[in-house]
């Protein structure tokens, strides 16, 4: 969206409305670090009104009990390099227990700085499978690519009746990852994989690539792309009059994605992993605010309803402190992940921090019909 | 105070890295753009000793610096056949090309890059720790390229760029002496690379790419190319001036490019208003331009001058 | 795999898709032999042009022919100003290689963060849908979007060779090239030459912008971090001078690592453009010597 807009719209998002006075108490800071400038940004932005939304909600509601809680937003553009600065500022100058953020070679560059900070930090988002070892303070929220690329193998071969799989991945490590993690289980579900081919996200012409794919015959092709090359190589398998069912993970799920496809979406099938409006009245209401605010849908719509379910979970960790007599330091809120381990979330329901530092999540399936993203099941049902 | 610690280390890398990189650039009269790449194969080489072959890290890093001296040579190589512009692009086209390899490969981490590398600095302290290292390999660099340009080695250097065919024409020969200063350049690119593989403990190949090589280039051009104490200079400007930006406290949206725009205009005015940068003396010494090898007034256009030229380009 | 029509397939889209980086390459190329720069400003060049299209064509509400002058327009005077302000300053100092390395790099960087700035960073397109209507031709797969394409740059290419080998300022810009001193010495204002040169490449640099646009979706960081790349290998190939040259390695290159795909795993192809680059650079330092063919006694591929 355009920047006065935004800036607009940030600035009457922290506008608090009138509440109860608050009992004496600092207002009780974390960070949260996203990409809001750079070519991820369109997400990033989202992500973060989603936790503006959240604290608000939370503090109209009494906060935690009767203390505010209070975003400190930066921007690490994507870039590792940044996230090291960012993460240091929230340690050393903002003192914060916490921060959370997606994008994973960021969130791998910020961990260690959280481990010698002993600082809480969340990945958000973020589904290299390596975010579960990061040391002792990285958890994530958001499941990892095992848990979503596990179940849409096998939905792809029993429920979709693919035989013949293409799949063609981004060579980084959202691609990587998730493509092997995808093509095992489409493997172990009984279903051949034709051809599998990394590219690299930068090009611009895939024919080569997709010629190879089509000369490999497969009835469903999967692209694990990173950003928009999701939507170039998507546009070129259609381009090249291959009409054959597209599939791909939670990343492509974006109307504005959709819309520069036109026709050539229709029928794209995505994995999901949070519930839609129709199970969850929650993220009904969550839409219809997104409408009435921004005219649209939230970019990356799944990914914007666990960063507004973040600041639920910080504030029953605080909660639990308040009750145990412990300060809020970033050891301590550890201890209350630890202790609490299931946190209810309003727009993505239970949250489990396991024991190895993964969550599970149920896995739902969306496609793409009359230009717009529909829901269509969820797995396991 | 352990973010501006941390930025005090940044600082100091970059100053190490400056000062090599002065060493080619300023000095030797080479325009090479690579050397970040020689930072980052330190750095990868250096984490990789230690997590894959337990080296002890002193050493890795030693190691990894020595690497870096030796995977020099087919850049300097290269300068021998190719100059001026061409060199310029040859080097880039080196730097990229080792990124692209350092990109794909599943033992670097890829794309994804290589986390939990080791360290040698733990505790509360690590940061005094790592900030006292680094201002020893600072104070090393300079002593070392200090040594150097006042040598006997140093003035040979120093004719070689200024006069290439002089210098053989006295017997010197230009062949080993670019060999040897890219590959010492390149080794403390290495060494720097090594320390901050085990300060900072992640590393990706976009850290070493083309915005690593500009930032580098312009610390070397505002703080004053071949000046001992110039890159040090442009190497604390241009670490503290983004990060002072950050306080600004300037609205998300448009603090990135913000920051990146004003480290653009900054070495833009550099350039034009004080191209000997700021440690270089007023009458030009020291600029990228006083031994460009084009003599002042060339670009008169007075007929008598221009014939005169012309004269000498269809006499060559 | 090496069935007839696939490899049909792969040339024909590998050619039209090659179309945008032609014209860079040319523009490049034009800008070396002329201005003696290699200009890597071009990349700044090339956002300047795609954020004005996108002005015209998502704010302004125009049709992308309609959008056009504002773009050619607004990167004529970015080209004309890099000239006047940065290049005649530079040269008249005696400026090195590195200088203008450093300088056309940081604009740029700049126009790239300007662009960020102005137009946001998220990936956007000039028009709505990127997929075009398709036929089939025998058993090739062509689209409106490989016509368009490979028109405009056969036309845009046919009006440069006119331009420079039929008109006389055209004549001036080679002499130029070929000795600027005796050109001015004849009464050819340098200056103006220059001027002029950046004025088409300028054009070049837009249109293939343009259908860019028309194609991907694309970010401002785009044009420095992919594009200008491939331009630079065109042009080394090519060997300075060669402007037309510049262009058919281009071509040859795109299509080269569409047909590479086959042979190799995908994610490696960039390597062969910086492999490439290198053997040239180091091999044939003065471009790839090409038969020379003479048509009605002018030289082809020359100038």
């Amino acid at each position: 969206m355009r920047l006065s807009r935004f800036l607009l719209l940030a600035a009457a998002s922290v506008l608090l409305p009138p509440v109860a006075a608050f009992a004496d108490c600092a207002p009780i800071k974390f960070g949260v670090t996203d990409p809001l400038t750079g070519p991820f940004a369109n997400f990033g932005k989202d992500q973060l009104q989603a936790s503006i939304w959240a604290v608000n909600d939370i503090n109209a509601a009494g906060g935690v009990d009767g203390c505010k809680l209070e975003i400190i937003a930066e921007d690490h553009q994507g870039k590792p390099e940044t996230g090291i600065a960012v993460a240091n500022r929230f340690i050393d100058v903002d003192h914060i227990p916490l921060f959370y953020g997606g994008f994973s070679a960021v969130v791998k560059a910020m961990a260690p700085v959280a481990e010698r900070g002993k600082t809480l930090m969340f990945s958000v988002g973020a589904n290299a499978p390596s975010i579960a070892k990061l040391g002792d303070y990285t958890y994530t929220s958001y499941p990892l690519a095992e848990v979503d690329m596990t179940a849409f193998g096998k939905y792809v071969h029993d429920d979709m009746h693919k035989q013949r799989m293409a799949v063609l991945y981004a060579n980084n490590e959202t691609g990587i990852p998730g493509s092997r993690v995808l093509i095992e289980n489409f493997k172990k579900a009984g279903g051949q994989v034709v051809m599998d081919e990394a590219y690299d996200p930068a090009q611009s012409d895939f024919t080569g690539l997709i010629l190879k794919v089509r000369a490999a015959n497969p009835d469903v092709i999967h692209v694990h792309g990173v950003n928009t090359d999701i939507v170039t190589v998507m546009s070129q398998v259609r381009q090249l009059g291959i009409q054959t069912q597209l599939t791909s993970y939670q990343g492509a799920f974006s109307d504005a994605y959709a819309k520069q496809l036109g026709a050539a979406a229709e029928g794209m099938t995505v994995t999901s992993l949070a519930p839609s409006a129709d199970q969850n009245p929650n993220v009904k209401a969550f839409l219809e605010r997104w409408q009435k605010e921004f005219g649209r849908t939230a970019n990356g719509l799944p990914y914007t309803q666990y960063f507004y379910d973040v600041p639920y979970i910080i504030r029953d960790m605080v909660h639990y402190l308040h009750e145990k007599n412990l300060p809020v330091t970033g050891e301590n809120l550890r201890t209350a992940l630890l202790a609490v381990k299931t946190f209810q979330g309003p727009m993505t329901g239970p949250t489990t921090f396991n024991d190895d530092h993964t969550v599970n999540k149920p896995v739902y399936v969306w496609h793409v019909k009359d230009g717009r993203f529909q829901y269509v099941t969820k797995i396991g049902e | 105070m352990e973010y501006l610690l941390t930025l005090a280390i940044l600082a100091a890398l970059s100053a190490v890295l400056a000062i090599g990189l002065n060493l080619v650039l300023g000095y030797g009269g080479l325009l090479s753009v690579a050397h970040p790449i020689f930072y980052g194969l330190g750095a990868y080489a250096s984490a990789l000793l230690t997590m894959q072959a337990n080296v002890p890290i002193p050493l890795a890093i030693v190691l990894a610096a020595l690497g870096c001296a030796a995977a020099s040579v087919p850049l300097a190589l290269c300068s021998l056949r190719v100059s001026g512009d061409y060199f310029v692009i040859v080097s880039l086209g080196f730097q990229l090309a080792v990124l692209q390899i350092i990109n794909n490969l599943e033992i670097t981490g890829a794309s994804g890059g290589l986390s939990r590398i080791p360290t040698f600095a733990h505790g509360s302290d690590r940061n005094l720790i790592c900030l006292g290292v680094l201002l020893v390999a600072v104070a090393a660099t300079l002593v070392l390229v200090r040594t150097l340009v006042q040598s006997p080695f140093g003035r040979a250097l120093t004719a070689m760029r200024n006069d290439e065919e002089a210098l053989s024409a006295l017997g010197r020969d230009p062949v080993r002496m670019k060999i040897s200063i890219f590959a010492l350049s390149a080794g403390i690119a290495g060494f720097a690379g090594g320390l901050y593989a085990h300060i900072f403990q992640f590393l990706t190949p976009s850290q070493f790419g083309i915005e690593t090589s500009t930032a580098l280039l312009t610390m070397v051009v505002v703080g004053g190319t071949a000046t001992i104490w110039g890159p040090l200079v442009g190497a604390l400007l241009m670490t503290c001036v983004p990060q002072a930006i950050q306080f600004l406290d300037l609205p998300q949206a448009i603090g990135g490019p913000i920051q990146g725009m004003i480290f653009s205009v900054l070495v833009l005015i550099f350039l034009f208003l004080r191209p000997q940068g700021l440690m270089g003396g007023s009458r030009g010494g020291g600029g990228l331009d006083a031994w460009s090898g084009r003599r002042p007034g060339r670009s008169s256009r007075r007929p008598d001058v221009i014939v005169e030229r012309l004269a000498e380009e269809v006499g060559s | 795999m090496l069935d007839p029509s696939i490899l049909l397939q792969l040339a024909w889209t590998g050619f039209a898709n090659a179309s945008f980086t032609c014209l860079f390459a040319v523009a490049l190329s034009l800008v070396l032999k002329v201005n003696r720069i290699w200009n890597f400003a071009q990349a700044g060049m090339m956002v300047c042009a795609y954020g004005f299209m996108y002005a015209g064509t998502r704010w302004l509400g125009l049709d992308v022919l309609a959008a056009l002058p504002i773009g050619l327009v607004s990167t004529a005077a970015l080209g004309l100003a890099l000239e006047r302000f940065g290049f005649r300053p530079l040269r008249r100092r005696g400026s090195s290689s590195l200088t203008f390395f450093i300088f056309t790099l940081v604009v740029s960087q700049l126009c790239t963060y300007l662009a960020e700035l102005i137009i946001g960073t998220e990936s956007t397109t000039l028009i709505d849908n990127v997929v075009t209507p398709v036929r089939l031709i025998g058993d090739v797969a062509v689209s409106d979007w490989d016509i368009w394409a490979t028109s405009t740059m056969l036309v845009l290419l046919l009006a440069l060779a006119v331009f420079l080998k039929l008109t006389r300022w055209g004549q001036r810009l080679i002499a130029v090239a070929d000795s600027p001193d005796l050109a001015e010495l004849y009464g050819t204002s340098r200056d103006t030459a220059y001027g002029i040169t950046m004025v088409l490449a300028a054009i070049l640099t837009t249109a293939g912008m343009v259908l860019l646009g028309t194609k991907a979706p694309t970010v401002p960081s785009s044009p420095l971090q992919e594009f200008l790349l491939l331009a630079l290998l065109a042009t080394i190939l090519a060997g300075v001078g060669n402007v037309f040259a510049a262009g058919l390695a281009a071509l040859l290159v795109g299509i080269g690592q569409g047909f590479a795909v086959l042979f190799m795993p995908a994610q490696w192809t960039p390597m062969l453009v910086y492999a490439l680059m290198a053997v040239a650079i180091v091999v044939f330092p003065r471009g790839v010597k090409l038969p020379r063919i003479r048509w009605r006694g002018v030289v082809l591929g020359a100038g």
